[in-house]
């Protein structure tokens, strides 16, 4: 299968208007918080098991408590579609 | 160690998932768009692609369809969060594609990595694979079944093992093969870090077991983990061990009695825990006489010493890892050379002084040289290399030989020197053209 026979140009999926996009695709960008909070809370994982830093660790912690509001933002729009 | 690229646009899953993957023990770019990948794909070669499947200047798919287009094609695992395009991956995911879906965990990272290309002839290539020992040892002889054996009772224990074998005979493979058996023993899933002790300066050494906290020492920029900590409760190999200053050696006594190391700069003890595999090119009476070795770090790390076998001592394995070789070079270039019968007894008759790893590097060789377009491989002429040749002269004396022996391999080694003139030989060795011919009709290799 080539790529241009699957050309699905995602430009601008970041920019559009959360009103307009279907709940599918509001699901979809949801996942994007979802995955950042999984890959930061193995990170957080990584720095106790290994005496690293602990300020990895923290920083990694605010930016789960960030990605949650922002998985809140979206679940919230999902809910009024 | 393998070389990673991974494309997404977003910023900090790429950020936190670099230092996943760095921590893993691999290098890793990143590209947050198509193009962005095409310009590092330009001066970069990688052996393994994480990459998003939407972009934000078009799908994952024209990334694939360029790197489809260079000659040697990295692994690929697209990376989506969209369940509708789950599907429609399956389908299109080839020997060198798969992909792993939003959230991503660690685990699944370590398992995109440790995928394999599937071979193109997959049936045929899989039936011909030879079954692989804690999942990479090869060998059916008596010598690597007693191998086998060894580090099944050593896997149970904590013990430290030193394995000793000549250069080539793939010391570090058996350490892996140790540490992949602790870990399933134990249901665990703990970490291998080796380390050569031959090539750390003398400076450094400390600082590269021990680790050091930031301003230690000139060049300390930032506070530095040692292997005795990376390793954990895994495994921690210490190759070429025999090659560290003896002045150097107390510091790695400490922390095989104690268990506990300070960093460089440090003040407080760290707790360390993991199996030492070391690991010498030298035999154990070399150790002792060159004293190269002290004696008390000695017994602390051959708890458990293991001798690996000399690849002429299992010939019988040298058809099964020539296999093994060929079929793994075939899948990387998309090639289907075949043994031939007359080759593999070729392989077989030759000694390997540098063990398999001479024998790798002869079959690498041999599948350069070949014609691309042909199913035979074109083995060179001569076998020896420059550094075989040079072992071939050694011939020392080791205690125990008989003086028949002694004698046979100098009469042996004369013929050599001479292409087998006779009278030249005979003369060379200071005795009569006839008793070489006594001689040689008595160890039964006098052909007319």
């Amino acid at each position: 299968m080539s790529a241009t026979q699957n050309n699905e140009n995602n430009s601008g999926a970041n920019i559009q208007d959360p009103a307009s996009k279907n709940i599918n695709e509001l699901i979809h960008d949801a996942r994007a918080p979802l995955n950042r909070i999984s890959m930061q809370a193995e990170l957080i994982k990584l720095v106790l098991e290994n005496d690293m830093p602990r300020e990895k660790a923290l920083e990694a912690a605010t930016k789960i408590i960030n990605s949650c509001q922002e998985c809140s933002q979206f679940l919230e729009q999902i809910s009024n579609k | 160690m393998l070389n990673i690229l991974l494309v997404d646009d977003d910023e900090e899953f790429t950020g936190v998932a670099c230092h996943i993957i760095e921590f893993l023990g691999h290098d890793v770019l990143t590209a947050n768009s198509l193009q962005d990948a095409y310009q590092v794909l330009e001066h970069n070669e990688f052996d393994h692609i994480f990459l998003d499947f939407m972009l934000p200047d078009g799908s994952g798919l024209h990334l694939i369809d360029h790197i489809n287009k260079q000659e040697k094609t990295p692994y690929i695992t697209l990376i989506t969060g969209h369940p509708l395009v789950k599907g429609m991956l399956t389908s299109l995911c080839g020997p060198k594609i798969g992909y792993i879906a939003k959230p991503l965990q660690r685990e699944d990272l370590e398992q995109a990595l440790n995928q394999k290309a599937k071979p193109v002839s997959g049936k045929k290539n899989k039936a011909s694979m030879p079954n692989k020992h804690f999942d990479c040892l090869i060998g059916e002889s008596p010598a690597m079944q007693e191998l086998y054996t060894m580090i099944e009772r050593v896997a149970l224990t904590q013990a430290n093992v030193m394995l000793m074998g000549e250069s080539g005979v793939g010391k570090e493979v058996v350490a892996q093969a140790i540490h992949h058996a602790t870990n399933k023993a134990n249901n665990s899933q703990h970490k291998l870090v080796a380390t050569n002790c031959g090539a750390m300066t003398k400076d450094l050494i400390v600082s590269e077991l021990f680790g050091h906290e930031k301003g230690a020492f000139t060049g300390a920029i930032a506070k530095k983990e040692g292997v005795f900590q990376l390793a954990g409760n895994g495994t921690l190999f210490l190759d070429e061990v025999t090659e560290m200053p003896i002045d150097m050696q107390p510091n790695l006594l400490r922390v095989l009695e104690n268990k506990k190391v300070t960093p460089v700069g440090g003040t407080k003890e760290i707790d360390v825990n993991c199996r030492v595999i070391s690991a010498s090119n030298r035999s154990v009476a070399e150790i002792a006489e060159k004293k190269c070795l002290r004696e008390d770090i000695y017994f602390r790390l051959a708890v458990f010493p293991i001798s690996i076998p000399a690849l002429r001592e299992r010939k019988e394995d040298i058809p099964l890892l020539a296999n093994t070789f060929l079929n793994e070079l075939n899948d990387e270039y998309e090639r289907n050379y075949q043994w031939a019968a007359v080759q593999l007894q070729r392989l077989v008759d030759y000694d390997w002084p540098g063990n398999v790893r001479e024998l790798r590097h002869t079959i690498h060789r041999a599948f350069i040289m070949s014609e691309p377009q042909s199913t035979s491989i074109e083995l060179p002429k001569d076998f020896r290399s420059p550094f075989s040749s040079v072992s071939d002269k050694k011939h020392s004396l080791a205690a125990g030989q008989t003086i028949e022996d002694v004698e046979k391999e100098l009469i042996k080694v004369t013929l050599a020197d001479v292409d087998g003139n006779k009278s030249l030989a005979a003369e060379m060795l200071g005795i009569s053209t006839k008793t070489l011919y006594n001689r040689l009709h008595a160890y039964g290799e006098f052909k007319e």
